[in-house]
């Protein structure tokens, strides 16, 4: 099944107002692995004509993408008042 | 005066534990949780190995959500045409029942009822950003501004612990520190589960792949546990050899394995309920960060207790018999109305006089073995090999079964010097 309608069967609670995790634009746009874009398993870095894209809503809260950018471009919070992922089997 | 005897942050296995162990004692504690309801941000694989929770609530395992208990239990190597693997069931695990699958937005809720029915104060929905300190002493818990206070917080964050880190007790994570857990839950009639598996009304499958073979040569491991009406698969892939090797999409990964020959038959027909991901600890001993210090104790995945030697996975047993430990010393500190670090040292003594600390100990360096080339491609090769060879049947004579071995390990590049040291090394760490 393709990650999109895999992803497609979440449920979110989405916070319009608050993105949990940001990226810096600056630092992505030199970046030389994207390796984001390979370890996030929500899809949420990707690459449009050689531009990384980021989209937080998506987001299933996993904590690797902090991990996984070797150059201190994301910045992870928890979501605020229990927007977000929310599993109904976990 | 601190508005609360203690604050748990976090509503997991290891929270809930320590929330239910300070309210039976009569502490006066909050028990704070980021989701609404609990459990439902949490993903494990996931068997919940061991009896912990009996010390707590005594007959857990007839009102706790879980799904099956254990009675057979698999490991199994993966190559692209092959599973080699060793089957253990026994009416002795039927008797004494040692593991349960469980799905944790069922298992955390009902976790954290037990710990509010225990007289725990239970808040959903909150997130916390950080610690307050005053002049090195935690004294409490602040959100959107708002100060709560406590005598002691104990940090039960999960494999992500950002509280933790945010106030300085806890390194960020590296790559040793973690690996990225990918899981599918696959609804299929009850009935299909215990036919497809050979299983007993109530009974359950739990297996650990190595996976040699995926795409990209990214070495991983796989999980299948059967639940009551579904069944939870997934990957395991450590973030350093993901990095090596990034060619990879985790989410494809996961769809490698359950594309194998041996293990889409065991999927077929079932209809895909959830996707879900969560890092997970696997840097062991040398992970673990200072457990305590003035106001403070940390359990749980955010302390960095989880186990993995390839056979099996645990966590949640670490998580219970941590926040246990660290509500006992808790208590105990209560008495003499002392919580600086020197009070709360005891929670270390606790932990190492422990099966938590002494399998974190014993098992210092397994991640060496267990993410090794060794490990995920030889012996998977090798033994695809010697199985050939000890039932291939072409009316040529057959040789003695030392000689095929030594022929497997010969083909397959292991009889080098290297390759014993590879041997030894992973005979010592497990």
């Amino acid at each position: 099944m393709k990650i999109e309608d895999r992803l497609s069967l979440l449920n979110y609670k989405t916070d319009k107002s608050y993105a949990h995790i940001t990226v810096k634009p600056d630092i992505c746009e030199t970046c030389p692995d994207h390796f984001c874009t390979f370890a996030c398993p929500a899809k949420c870095y990707t690459l449009i004509e050689g531009k990384l894209n980021f989209k937080y809503e998506d987001c299933v809260e996993c904590g690797t993408c902090v991990v996984a950018c070797a150059h201190d471009s994301v910045t992870w919070t928890n979501p605020k008042g229990a927007h977000g992922i929310k599993y109904k089997f976990g | 005066m601190s508005e609360f005897d203690a604050i748990v942050v976090g509503a997991g296995p290891a929270g809930a534990s320590a929330a239910i162990r300070l309210a039976s004692s009569k502490k006066n504690v909050l028990l704070v949780e980021k989701s609404d309801p609990p459990g439902s941000k949490n993903v494990s694989g996931g068997v919940l190995w061991g009896n912990g929770l009996s010390a707590i609530i005594p007959d857990w395992e007839k009102s706790a959500p879980v799904e099956r208990f254990v009675d057979t239990k698999s490991v199994a190597f993966l190559t692209q045409d092959s599973k080699i693997g060793i089957d253990f069931s026994s009416k002795k695990l039927e008797q004494k029942k040692t593991g349960y699958t469980v799905l944790r937005a069922r298992l955390d809720q009902w976790l954290a009822r037990k710990a509010k029915e225990a007289g725990a104060m239970v808040i959903n929905g909150i997130t916390v950003e950080k610690l307050h300190i005053e002049n090195g002493k935690v004294t409490g818990i602040e959100q959107d501004g708002d100060v709560i206070t406590s005598d002691t917080v104990i940090l039960c964050e999960g494999a992500n612990p950002r509280v933790a880190i945010n106030s300085g007790l806890r390194k960020p994570l590296t790559d040793h520190d973690v690996a990225i857990g990918v899981k599918e839950v696959i609804k299929l009639p009850e009935n299909t589960i215990n036919e497809r598996f050979h299983l007993k009304s109530g009974a359950g499958f739990a297996c650990e792949y190595v996976l040699g073979y995926l795409k990209g040569g990214v070495e991983a491991g796989g999980f299948l546990y059967t639940n009551k009406d579904s069944i939870s698969v997934g990957i395991v892939v450590s973030m350093s050899h993901l990095r090596k090797n990034d060619a990879t999409h985790t989410y494809d990964m996961i769809e490698e394995f359950t594309a194998h020959p041996y293990i889409a038959p065991l999927l077929q027909g079932g209809e895909m309920q959830e996707y879900s991901a969560h890092m997970v600890q696997e840097g062991g001993f040398s992970s673990i960060p200072k457990l305590y210090g003035n106001g403070y104790m940390i359990a749980g995945d955010s302390a960095g207790f989880s186990f993995s030697n390839g056979l099996v996975l645990q966590g949640m047993n670490y998580a219970i018999d941590s926040g246990i430990a660290a509500a006992d010393t808790f208590a105990a500190a209560y008495d003499k109305k002392n919580f600086t670090e020197n009070a709360l040292k005891s929670y270390q003594d606790r932990l190492e006089g422990s099966y938590v600390m002494k399998d974190m100990r014993s098992f210092k360096g397994i991640g060496d073995v267990t993410w090794s080339p060794f490990v995920h491609k030889k012996i998977p090769a090798m033994l695809e090999s010697l199985m050939m060879g000890l039932f291939m049947e072409e009316g040529r004579p057959k040789k003695h079964m030392t000689r095929m071995l030594l022929d497997a390990l010969s083909q397959n590049d292991m009889l080098r010097v290297s390759s014993l040291m590879d041997a030894y090394r992973m005979m010592r760490r497990m």
